[in-house]
Protein backbone atom coordinates (compact mmCIF):
# COMPACT_ATOMS: atom_id res chain seq x y z
CA UNK A 1 0.00 0.00 0.00
CA UNK A 2 2.43 2.39 1.04
CA UNK A 3 5.70 3.87 2.09
CA UNK A 4 6.52 1.29 4.64
CA UNK A 5 3.41 -0.66 4.14
CA UNK A 6 1.13 1.48 5.68
CA UNK A 7 2.35 0.80 9.28
CA UNK A 8 4.56 4.13 9.29
CA UNK A 9 3.82 6.93 7.08
CA UNK A 10 6.58 9.02 8.55
CA UNK A 11 10.53 8.55 7.97
CA UNK A 12 13.34 9.72 9.76
CA UNK A 13 14.65 12.51 7.19
CA UNK A 14 11.55 13.31 6.18
CA UNK A 15 10.66 17.18 5.76
CA UNK A 16 7.35 17.23 3.68
CA UNK A 17 4.32 15.25 4.72
CA UNK A 18 2.56 13.04 2.27
CA UNK A 19 -0.87 12.03 2.51
CA UNK A 20 -3.10 9.52 0.47
CA UNK A 21 -5.29 10.57 -2.56
CA UNK A 22 -7.36 8.78 -4.95
CA UNK A 23 -7.01 10.28 -8.62
CA UNK A 24 -10.16 8.88 -9.84
CA UNK A 25 -12.24 10.23 -6.95
CA UNK A 26 -10.18 13.46 -6.19
CA UNK A 27 -10.13 12.53 -2.89
CA UNK A 28 -7.60 13.06 -0.24
CA UNK A 29 -7.60 10.13 2.18
CA UNK A 30 -6.27 9.80 5.64
CA UNK A 31 -5.46 7.10 7.40
CA UNK A 32 -3.81 4.82 4.85
CA UNK A 33 -5.40 2.16 3.26
CA UNK A 34 -4.95 -0.03 0.19
CA UNK A 35 -8.16 1.03 -1.62
CA UNK A 36 -9.41 4.27 -1.91
CA UNK A 37 -12.09 3.79 0.08
CA UNK A 38 -14.46 5.57 -1.94
CA UNK A 39 -14.13 3.88 -4.88
CA UNK A 40 -13.17 0.68 -3.36
CA UNK A 41 -11.08 0.14 -6.35
CA UNK A 42 -8.28 2.58 -7.08
CA UNK A 43 -4.73 2.16 -5.61
CA UNK A 44 -4.19 6.06 -3.79
CA UNK A 45 -1.14 7.47 -4.83
CA UNK A 46 0.54 9.37 -2.09
CA UNK A 47 0.73 13.62 -2.90
CA UNK A 48 2.64 15.97 -0.94
CA UNK A 49 0.96 18.51 1.24
CA UNK A 50 2.06 22.08 2.00
CA UNK A 51 2.34 21.07 5.34
CA UNK A 52 0.11 23.95 6.65
CA UNK A 53 -3.41 23.61 8.00
CA UNK A 54 -5.45 25.01 11.19
CA UNK A 55 -6.51 23.62 14.63
CA UNK A 56 -10.04 22.29 14.06
CA UNK A 57 -10.53 21.26 18.07
CA UNK A 58 -7.90 19.84 21.09
CA UNK A 59 -7.37 18.94 24.41
CA UNK A 60 -4.53 19.67 26.89
CA UNK A 61 -3.52 16.26 28.33
CA UNK A 62 -2.84 16.76 31.65
CA UNK A 63 -2.55 13.29 33.46
CA UNK A 64 -1.24 10.44 31.17
CA UNK A 65 -0.97 6.65 32.24
CA UNK A 66 1.55 6.24 29.06
CA UNK A 67 4.71 6.10 30.47
CA UNK A 68 6.43 7.72 27.49
CA UNK A 69 3.87 10.67 27.97
CA UNK A 70 4.04 10.96 31.46
CA UNK A 71 6.85 13.25 32.40
CA UNK A 72 5.61 15.92 29.08
CA UNK A 73 2.15 16.40 30.67
CA UNK A 74 0.59 19.20 30.00
CA UNK A 75 0.83 18.76 26.24
CA UNK A 76 -1.90 19.24 23.18
CA UNK A 77 -3.61 16.14 21.46
CA UNK A 78 -5.32 17.76 18.55
CA UNK A 79 -6.89 17.24 15.31
CA UNK A 80 -5.44 19.82 12.51
CA UNK A 81 -7.26 20.23 9.11
CA UNK A 82 -4.77 20.29 6.68
CA UNK A 83 -4.84 22.88 3.55
CA UNK A 84 -6.15 20.04 1.26
CA UNK A 85 -9.32 19.82 3.77
CA UNK A 86 -8.20 16.54 5.09
CA UNK A 87 -7.80 16.29 9.06
CA UNK A 88 -5.01 13.89 11.26
CA UNK A 89 -4.24 13.89 14.95
CA UNK A 90 -1.22 15.37 15.91
CA UNK A 91 0.13 16.95 18.94
CA UNK A 92 0.70 21.35 18.79
CA UNK A 93 4.51 22.01 19.97
CA UNK A 94 5.69 25.53 20.81
CA UNK A 95 3.50 26.78 22.05
CA UNK A 96 2.04 26.40 25.73
CA UNK A 97 -1.57 24.35 26.40
CA UNK A 98 -3.65 27.55 27.20
CA UNK A 99 -2.53 29.56 24.38
CA UNK A 100 -3.48 27.07 21.94
CA UNK A 101 -6.99 27.58 20.60
CA UNK A 102 -9.58 26.25 17.63
CA UNK A 103 -9.17 28.33 14.57
CA UNK A 104 -5.40 28.83 15.13
CA UNK A 105 -3.15 28.87 11.83
CA UNK A 106 -0.45 25.69 12.29
CA UNK A 107 2.66 24.51 10.22
CA UNK A 108 4.36 21.19 10.25
CA UNK A 109 7.12 20.64 12.46
CA UNK A 110 9.05 17.40 13.22
CA UNK A 111 9.81 15.92 16.45
CA UNK A 112 11.45 12.42 17.77
CA UNK A 113 9.14 9.73 19.27
CA UNK A 114 9.43 6.32 19.92
CA UNK A 115 12.48 6.15 17.50
CA UNK A 116 10.87 7.69 15.14
CA UNK A 117 10.53 10.77 13.86
CA UNK A 118 6.58 12.29 13.61
CA UNK A 119 5.03 14.84 12.34
CA UNK A 120 3.86 17.66 14.59
CA UNK A 121 2.70 21.20 14.30
CA UNK A 122 3.36 24.43 15.52
CA UNK A 123 1.63 27.76 15.75
CA UNK A 124 2.00 29.34 11.92
CA UNK A 125 5.01 32.09 10.90
CA UNK A 126 2.90 35.03 9.73
CA UNK B 1 -42.70 -4.94 7.97
CA UNK B 2 -43.03 -3.07 11.56
CA UNK B 3 -41.54 -4.65 14.61
CA UNK B 4 -42.69 -2.63 17.05
CA UNK B 5 -44.33 -3.81 19.87
CA UNK B 6 -43.75 -7.51 19.13
CA UNK B 7 -41.36 -7.60 21.90
CA UNK B 8 -41.40 -7.00 25.38
CA UNK B 9 -38.85 -7.32 28.12
CA UNK B 10 -40.54 -9.77 30.46
CA UNK B 11 -37.28 -10.24 33.13
CA UNK B 12 -34.90 -8.14 34.43
CA UNK B 13 -31.64 -8.10 36.65
CA UNK B 14 -28.64 -6.10 37.68
CA UNK B 15 -25.70 -6.09 40.09
CA UNK B 16 -24.76 -3.78 42.26
CA UNK B 17 -21.64 -2.85 40.69
CA UNK B 18 -18.05 -3.01 42.81
CA UNK B 19 -14.88 -1.54 42.39
CA UNK B 20 -13.08 -4.65 44.32
CA UNK B 21 -14.54 -7.83 42.35
CA UNK B 22 -13.20 -9.97 45.73
CA UNK B 23 -12.00 -12.38 43.04
CA UNK B 24 -15.07 -13.54 41.49
CA UNK B 25 -14.97 -14.09 37.52
CA UNK B 26 -16.89 -12.60 34.82
CA UNK B 27 -18.52 -15.83 34.04
CA UNK B 28 -19.34 -16.21 37.34
CA UNK B 29 -21.27 -12.37 37.37
CA UNK B 30 -23.09 -13.55 34.32
CA UNK B 31 -24.08 -16.67 35.96
CA UNK B 32 -25.65 -15.05 38.74
CA UNK B 33 -27.28 -12.00 37.22
CA UNK B 34 -28.09 -14.60 34.12
CA UNK B 35 -30.26 -16.70 37.29
CA UNK B 36 -31.90 -13.59 38.96
CA UNK B 37 -33.11 -12.61 35.34
CA UNK B 38 -35.28 -15.88 34.90
CA UNK B 39 -36.09 -16.12 38.36
CA UNK B 40 -38.08 -12.46 37.76
CA UNK B 41 -39.09 -13.32 34.72
CA UNK B 42 -41.23 -16.29 36.51
CA UNK B 43 -39.10 -18.81 34.24
CA UNK B 44 -36.89 -22.20 33.80
CA UNK B 45 -33.29 -22.09 32.72
CA UNK B 46 -34.76 -24.55 30.32
CA UNK B 47 -37.17 -22.15 28.96
CA UNK B 48 -34.31 -20.02 27.76
CA UNK B 49 -33.55 -20.98 24.45
CA UNK B 50 -31.60 -17.54 23.19
CA UNK B 51 -28.66 -16.26 24.11
CA UNK B 52 -27.06 -12.94 23.60
CA UNK B 53 -23.51 -11.57 24.94
CA UNK B 54 -21.96 -8.82 24.99
CA UNK B 55 -18.25 -9.21 24.90
CA UNK B 56 -16.47 -9.86 28.46
CA UNK B 57 -13.41 -7.43 29.94
CA UNK B 58 -10.83 -9.39 30.68
CA UNK B 59 -11.40 -12.68 29.53
CA UNK B 60 -10.69 -13.79 26.03
CA UNK B 61 -14.24 -13.35 23.14
CA UNK B 62 -12.80 -16.41 21.19
CA UNK B 63 -16.29 -18.00 21.04
CA UNK B 64 -17.23 -16.52 24.40
CA UNK B 65 -21.62 -17.47 23.62
CA UNK B 66 -20.17 -21.24 23.68
CA UNK B 67 -18.38 -20.64 26.90
CA UNK B 68 -21.08 -18.64 28.62
CA UNK B 69 -23.36 -21.01 27.42
CA UNK B 70 -21.15 -23.96 28.55
CA UNK B 71 -20.38 -22.54 32.36
CA UNK B 72 -24.42 -22.02 32.42
CA UNK B 73 -25.48 -25.25 30.81
CA UNK B 74 -27.42 -24.00 28.73
CA UNK B 75 -28.32 -25.51 24.87
CA UNK B 76 -29.63 -22.39 23.09
CA UNK B 77 -31.24 -22.55 20.01
CA UNK B 78 -29.95 -18.63 19.00
CA UNK B 79 -26.51 -17.61 19.83
CA UNK B 80 -24.28 -14.72 19.46
CA UNK B 81 -22.30 -11.69 20.65
CA UNK B 82 -22.67 -8.18 19.87
CA UNK B 83 -19.67 -6.20 19.79
CA UNK B 84 -20.67 -2.10 19.21
CA UNK B 85 -18.83 -1.05 22.29
CA UNK B 86 -20.66 1.00 25.04
CA UNK B 87 -24.09 0.49 22.29
CA UNK B 88 -24.02 -3.36 23.03
CA UNK B 89 -26.63 -3.69 25.41
CA UNK B 90 -29.14 -2.11 23.56
CA UNK B 91 -28.13 -3.23 20.39
CA UNK B 92 -28.41 -7.01 21.65
CA UNK B 93 -32.20 -6.23 22.61
CA UNK B 94 -32.76 -5.38 19.30
CA UNK B 95 -31.42 -8.38 18.04
CA UNK B 96 -33.51 -10.31 20.68
CA UNK B 97 -36.31 -8.47 19.86
CA UNK B 98 -36.00 -9.78 15.86
CA UNK B 99 -34.98 -13.14 16.82
CA UNK B 100 -38.46 -13.49 19.37
CA UNK B 101 -40.51 -12.11 16.37
CA UNK B 102 -38.77 -13.94 13.63
CA UNK B 103 -39.35 -17.29 15.89
CA UNK B 104 -35.61 -18.02 16.34
CA UNK B 105 -36.11 -18.29 19.99
CA UNK B 106 -38.70 -17.74 22.14
CA UNK B 107 -37.42 -16.05 25.46
CA UNK B 108 -34.12 -14.22 24.37
CA UNK B 109 -31.74 -13.51 27.82
CA UNK B 110 -29.12 -10.38 26.99
CA UNK B 111 -25.75 -10.79 29.32
CA UNK B 112 -23.75 -8.29 29.83
CA UNK B 113 -21.01 -7.20 32.23
CA UNK B 114 -17.59 -8.42 33.72
CA UNK B 115 -14.95 -8.35 36.22
CA UNK B 116 -12.75 -4.70 36.07
CA UNK B 117 -9.22 -4.82 36.32
CA UNK B 118 -7.17 -1.58 36.97
CA UNK B 119 -3.97 -3.38 36.13
CA UNK B 120 -5.04 -4.38 32.29
CA UNK B 121 -7.04 -1.17 32.24
CA UNK B 122 -4.33 1.03 32.62
CA UNK B 123 -1.56 -0.99 31.09
CA UNK B 124 -0.54 -0.63 27.23
CA UNK B 125 -2.00 -3.62 26.59
CA UNK B 126 -5.01 -3.21 27.72
CA UNK B 127 -5.21 0.46 26.32
CA UNK B 128 -4.56 -1.17 23.15
CA UNK B 129 -6.73 -3.71 23.39
CA UNK B 130 -9.74 -1.28 22.76
CA UNK B 131 -7.59 0.40 19.83
CA UNK B 132 -7.91 -0.49 15.75
CA UNK B 133 -4.61 -0.65 14.02
CA UNK B 134 -5.21 3.01 12.54
CA UNK B 135 -5.91 4.40 16.23
CA UNK B 136 -2.46 2.38 17.04
CA UNK B 137 -0.52 3.40 14.32
CA UNK B 138 -1.76 7.03 14.00
CA UNK B 139 -2.83 8.09 17.13
CA UNK B 140 -0.97 6.66 20.07
CA UNK B 141 2.38 8.16 19.31
CA UNK B 142 0.46 11.39 19.80
CA UNK B 143 -0.51 10.48 23.78
CA UNK B 144 -3.96 10.46 23.15
CA UNK B 145 -6.02 9.14 26.89
CA UNK B 146 -8.38 6.75 25.02
CA UNK B 147 -12.20 7.69 25.47
CA UNK B 148 -11.21 10.27 27.35
CA UNK B 149 -9.67 13.01 24.87
CA UNK B 150 -11.95 11.71 22.11
CA UNK B 151 -15.09 13.33 23.99
CA UNK B 152 -12.70 16.29 25.39
CA UNK B 153 -12.07 16.78 21.60
CA UNK B 154 -16.01 16.93 21.00
CA UNK B 155 -16.59 19.35 24.31
CA UNK B 156 -14.19 21.48 22.91
CA UNK B 157 -15.27 21.80 19.67
CA UNK B 158 -18.98 21.95 21.02
CA UNK B 159 -17.75 24.96 23.13
CA UNK B 160 -16.52 26.83 20.81
CA UNK B 161 -18.92 26.24 18.15
CA UNK B 162 -22.05 26.34 20.52
CA UNK B 163 -20.93 28.72 23.35
CA UNK B 164 -21.40 25.55 25.66
CA UNK B 165 -19.97 26.33 28.99
CA UNK B 166 -18.56 23.82 31.88
CA UNK B 167 -21.16 24.48 33.99
CA UNK B 168 -23.52 23.59 32.04
CA UNK B 169 -21.48 20.13 31.62
CA UNK B 170 -21.36 20.15 35.14
CA UNK B 171 -24.84 20.12 35.88
CA UNK B 172 -25.41 16.88 34.49
CA UNK B 173 -22.78 15.17 36.77
CA UNK B 174 -24.98 17.34 39.34
CA UNK B 175 -28.13 16.37 38.83
CA UNK B 176 -27.48 12.88 37.93
CA UNK B 177 -25.34 12.52 41.62
CA UNK B 178 -28.82 14.04 43.36
CA UNK B 179 -30.52 10.50 41.24
CA UNK B 180 -27.97 8.18 42.77
CA UNK B 181 -28.53 9.32 46.19
CA UNK B 182 -31.96 7.77 45.79
CA UNK B 183 -30.50 4.82 44.32
CA UNK B 184 -29.11 1.91 46.94
CA UNK B 185 -26.74 0.50 44.27
CA UNK B 186 -25.45 3.14 43.08
CA UNK B 187 -21.29 3.02 43.45
CA UNK B 188 -21.54 6.96 44.66
CA UNK B 189 -24.62 7.39 46.03
CA UNK B 190 -23.16 8.80 49.92
CA UNK B 191 -22.46 13.04 49.28
CA UNK B 192 -23.77 15.30 46.98
CA UNK B 193 -22.06 17.04 44.72
CA UNK B 194 -22.26 20.95 43.61
CA UNK B 195 -21.19 22.44 40.19
CA UNK B 196 -18.38 24.18 42.09
CA UNK B 197 -17.68 20.43 43.16
CA UNK B 198 -17.59 19.54 39.89
CA UNK B 199 -14.92 22.25 38.15
CA UNK B 200 -12.70 22.33 41.25
CA UNK B 201 -12.27 18.50 40.87
CA UNK B 202 -8.55 18.10 38.66
CA UNK B 203 -9.05 18.99 35.18
CA UNK B 204 -8.08 15.48 33.71
CA UNK B 205 -8.27 16.50 29.73
CA UNK B 206 -9.54 20.06 29.44
CA UNK B 207 -12.44 20.91 29.57
CA UNK B 208 -13.41 17.59 31.29
CA UNK B 209 -12.89 17.24 35.17
CA UNK B 210 -12.53 14.33 37.38
CA UNK B 211 -15.90 14.42 38.40
CA UNK B 212 -16.96 14.23 34.78
CA UNK B 213 -15.60 10.71 33.91
CA UNK B 214 -17.17 7.65 34.45
CA UNK B 215 -15.54 5.05 37.13
CA UNK B 216 -15.05 1.66 35.99
CA UNK B 217 -16.13 -1.06 37.77
CA UNK B 218 -16.82 -4.67 38.10
CA UNK B 219 -20.97 -5.77 37.70
CA UNK B 220 -23.89 -7.55 35.41
CA UNK B 221 -27.17 -6.75 34.19
CA UNK B 222 -29.49 -9.18 32.22
CA UNK B 223 -32.55 -8.61 30.40
CA UNK B 224 -35.35 -11.19 29.01
CA UNK B 225 -36.78 -10.17 25.70
CA UNK B 226 -39.85 -12.35 25.05
CA UNK B 227 -42.61 -12.08 22.29
CA UNK B 228 -45.70 -9.67 23.57
CA UNK B 229 -48.06 -12.52 22.97
CA UNK B 230 -46.14 -14.71 25.61
CA UNK B 231 -45.61 -11.28 27.72
CA UNK B 232 -49.17 -10.70 28.80
CA UNK B 233 -48.91 -14.29 30.39
CA UNK B 234 -46.15 -13.61 32.45
CA UNK B 235 -45.75 -12.03 36.04
CA UNK B 236 -44.39 -8.77 35.16
CA UNK B 237 -45.72 -5.61 33.57
CA UNK B 238 -44.60 -6.01 29.81
CA UNK B 239 -42.02 -3.59 29.01
CA UNK B 240 -42.67 -3.00 25.01
CA UNK B 241 -40.13 -2.41 22.85
CA UNK B 242 -41.91 0.31 20.25
CA UNK B 243 -38.95 1.47 18.25
CA UNK B 244 -35.43 0.93 17.62
CA UNK B 245 -32.83 2.46 15.72
CA UNK B 246 -29.28 1.87 14.83
CA UNK B 247 -26.59 4.02 13.19
CA UNK B 248 -22.47 4.31 12.82
CA UNK B 249 -19.78 7.41 10.92
CA UNK B 250 -16.83 6.31 12.48
CA UNK B 251 -14.88 4.33 14.81
CA UNK B 252 -12.23 6.53 15.75
CA UNK B 253 -13.64 10.24 16.22
CA UNK B 254 -10.88 11.76 14.17
CA UNK B 255 -12.79 10.24 11.12
CA UNK B 256 -16.21 11.68 12.23
CA UNK B 257 -16.98 14.52 9.62
CA UNK B 258 -18.55 16.62 12.17
CA UNK B 259 -17.05 15.76 15.46
CA UNK B 260 -20.05 17.60 17.56
CA UNK B 261 -22.72 15.52 15.36
CA UNK B 262 -23.49 12.54 16.05
CA UNK B 263 -25.08 9.17 14.48
CA UNK B 264 -27.58 9.61 17.21
CA UNK B 265 -29.09 11.72 14.59
CA UNK B 266 -29.95 9.12 12.38
CA UNK B 267 -30.35 6.13 14.76
CA UNK B 268 -33.20 7.93 17.17
CA UNK B 269 -34.98 8.77 14.45
CA UNK B 270 -35.07 5.85 13.28
CA UNK B 271 -36.81 4.38 16.78
CA UNK B 272 -39.21 7.57 16.57
CA UNK B 273 -40.33 6.55 13.12
CA UNK B 274 -40.94 2.92 13.89
CA UNK B 275 -42.56 3.86 17.41
CA UNK B 276 -44.85 6.71 15.66
CA UNK B 277 -43.74 8.43 18.72
CA UNK B 278 -41.76 11.75 19.20
CA UNK B 279 -39.38 13.44 21.84
CA UNK B 280 -41.43 15.11 23.54
CA UNK B 281 -43.73 11.80 24.45
CA UNK B 282 -41.29 10.56 26.28
CA UNK B 283 -41.59 10.92 30.05
CA UNK B 284 -38.03 9.08 30.87
CA UNK B 285 -34.52 9.51 29.16
CA UNK B 286 -32.12 6.73 29.91
CA UNK B 287 -29.05 8.15 28.18
CA UNK B 288 -25.61 6.75 27.44
CA UNK B 289 -23.31 8.99 29.69
CA UNK B 290 -19.69 8.17 29.68
CA UNK B 291 -19.19 11.92 30.05
CA UNK B 292 -21.75 15.03 30.26
CA UNK B 293 -20.91 15.79 26.57
CA UNK B 294 -22.17 12.51 25.85
CA UNK B 295 -25.50 13.24 27.06
CA UNK B 296 -25.42 17.18 25.09
CA UNK B 297 -24.68 15.74 22.02
CA UNK B 298 -27.25 12.92 22.48
CA UNK B 299 -30.52 15.13 23.63
CA UNK B 300 -29.63 17.20 20.70
CA UNK B 301 -29.21 14.83 18.20
CA UNK B 302 -32.52 12.56 19.24
CA UNK B 303 -34.40 15.70 18.62
CA UNK B 304 -35.19 16.81 22.81
CA UNK B 305 -33.86 20.40 21.22
CA UNK B 306 -32.11 22.20 18.80
CA UNK B 307 -28.92 21.71 17.77
CA UNK B 308 -26.38 23.37 19.79
CA UNK B 309 -28.69 24.20 22.62
CA UNK B 310 -27.81 21.03 24.71
CA UNK B 311 -26.20 22.97 27.40
CA UNK B 312 -28.91 25.77 27.43
CA UNK B 313 -31.37 22.94 27.71
CA UNK B 314 -29.83 20.60 30.64
CA UNK B 315 -29.10 24.87 32.41
CA UNK B 316 -32.98 24.96 31.77
CA UNK B 317 -34.50 21.32 33.13
CA UNK B 318 -34.10 19.56 36.44
CA UNK B 319 -32.78 16.10 35.52
CA UNK B 320 -33.68 14.78 38.80
CA UNK B 321 -35.99 12.05 39.50
CA UNK B 322 -38.08 14.72 41.27
CA UNK B 323 -37.86 16.91 38.11
CA UNK B 324 -39.93 18.10 34.94
CA UNK B 325 -36.86 16.16 32.49
CA UNK B 326 -35.94 12.71 34.50
CA UNK B 327 -33.05 11.60 33.23
CA UNK B 328 -30.73 8.91 34.26
CA UNK B 329 -32.91 8.28 37.58
CA UNK B 330 -30.35 5.32 38.60
CA UNK B 331 -27.55 8.34 38.58
CA UNK B 332 -26.57 7.62 35.44
CA UNK B 333 -22.79 5.44 34.73
CA UNK B 334 -21.48 8.77 36.14
CA UNK B 335 -22.28 8.20 39.28
CA UNK B 336 -23.68 4.28 39.21
CA UNK B 337 -20.48 3.55 37.61
CA UNK B 338 -19.33 1.45 34.58
CA UNK B 339 -19.61 -2.21 35.31
CA UNK B 340 -17.84 -2.87 31.73
CA UNK B 341 -20.38 -3.81 28.75
CA UNK B 342 -23.15 -3.78 31.64
CA UNK B 343 -23.10 0.25 31.64
CA UNK B 344 -25.01 0.59 29.09
CA UNK B 345 -27.16 -2.15 30.27
CA UNK B 346 -27.99 0.01 33.04
CA UNK B 347 -29.74 2.41 30.78
CA UNK B 348 -32.23 -0.10 30.05
CA UNK B 349 -32.62 -2.14 33.46
CA UNK B 350 -33.08 1.37 35.18
CA UNK B 351 -35.67 2.32 32.40
CA UNK B 352 -37.67 -1.18 33.27
CA UNK B 353 -37.38 -0.45 37.05
CA UNK B 354 -39.38 3.01 36.05
CA UNK B 355 -42.27 2.08 33.55
CA UNK B 356 -43.00 -1.38 35.85
CA UNK B 357 -43.42 1.11 38.56
CA UNK B 358 -40.41 -0.68 40.83
CA UNK B 359 -38.12 2.42 41.04
CA UNK B 360 -38.96 2.43 44.68
CA UNK B 361 -37.94 6.05 46.61
CA UNK B 362 -36.75 7.25 42.80
CA UNK B 363 -39.89 6.19 40.83
CA UNK B 364 -41.01 9.00 38.76
CA UNK B 365 -44.47 9.68 38.49
CA UNK B 366 -45.53 9.62 34.85
CA UNK B 367 -43.73 6.23 33.43
CA UNK B 368 -45.51 5.41 30.27
CA UNK B 369 -42.50 6.24 27.89
CA UNK B 370 -39.00 5.73 28.00
CA UNK B 371 -36.19 6.71 25.23
CA UNK B 372 -32.76 4.59 25.98
CA UNK B 373 -29.76 5.09 24.22
CA UNK B 374 -27.06 3.20 23.92
CA UNK B 375 -23.52 4.85 23.07
CA UNK B 376 -19.88 2.93 21.70
CA UNK B 377 -16.60 4.35 21.58
CA UNK B 378 -16.09 7.89 20.91
CA UNK B 379 -19.55 9.10 20.10
CA UNK B 380 -19.47 6.31 17.06
CA UNK B 381 -21.62 3.19 17.20
CA UNK B 382 -25.29 4.43 18.41
CA UNK B 383 -28.25 1.89 19.26
CA UNK B 384 -31.41 3.93 20.47
CA UNK B 385 -34.58 2.34 21.81
CA UNK B 386 -38.25 3.22 22.67
CA UNK B 387 -39.60 1.44 25.54
CA UNK B 388 -43.54 1.58 26.46
CA UNK B 389 -45.95 0.40 28.74
CA UNK B 390 -48.62 -0.02 26.27
CA UNK B 391 -48.09 -2.36 23.54
CA UNK B 392 -49.34 0.10 20.70
CA UNK B 393 -48.67 3.53 22.40
CA UNK B 394 -48.58 6.12 19.54
CA UNK B 395 -49.54 9.75 19.81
Amino acid sequence: MTEDNGKKWFKKGRTVLKVQYCPVCEKYIFFPRELCPYCLEVKPEWKETVGRGKIYSYTAVRRSSLPEFEDRVPYTYAMVELHEGIRIPTNIVDCPVNKVRIGMPVELAWIEESKDIIPVFRPATP
Amino acid sequence: MNISGTAAITGMAELKPEIDAGGRSSLGLLSEVAGRAIKDAGLKKSDIDGLLLTPPAEDSCFMWPAQVAEYLKMSPSYLNMVELGGASACAAVTRAALAVTAGLCRHCLCLSGGIWDSQVFNSREGKMAVMSRAEINYELPYGPMGFNSGYALIANRHMYEYGTTPEQMAKIAVDQRQNALANPDALFNKQAISIDDVLNSPLIVDPIHLLEIVRPCSGAAAVIISRSEEAIDMPNVPVYLLGMGEACTHNSIIYSDNITLSPVKFSAARAFAMAGLKPADMDLLSLYDCYPITVIITLEDAGFCKKGEGGGFVQSHDLTYRGDLPLNTHGGQLSFGQPSYAGGMSHVSEAVRQLRGEAETRQIENNRLAFVNGNGGVMSTQSSLILGRERNDRR
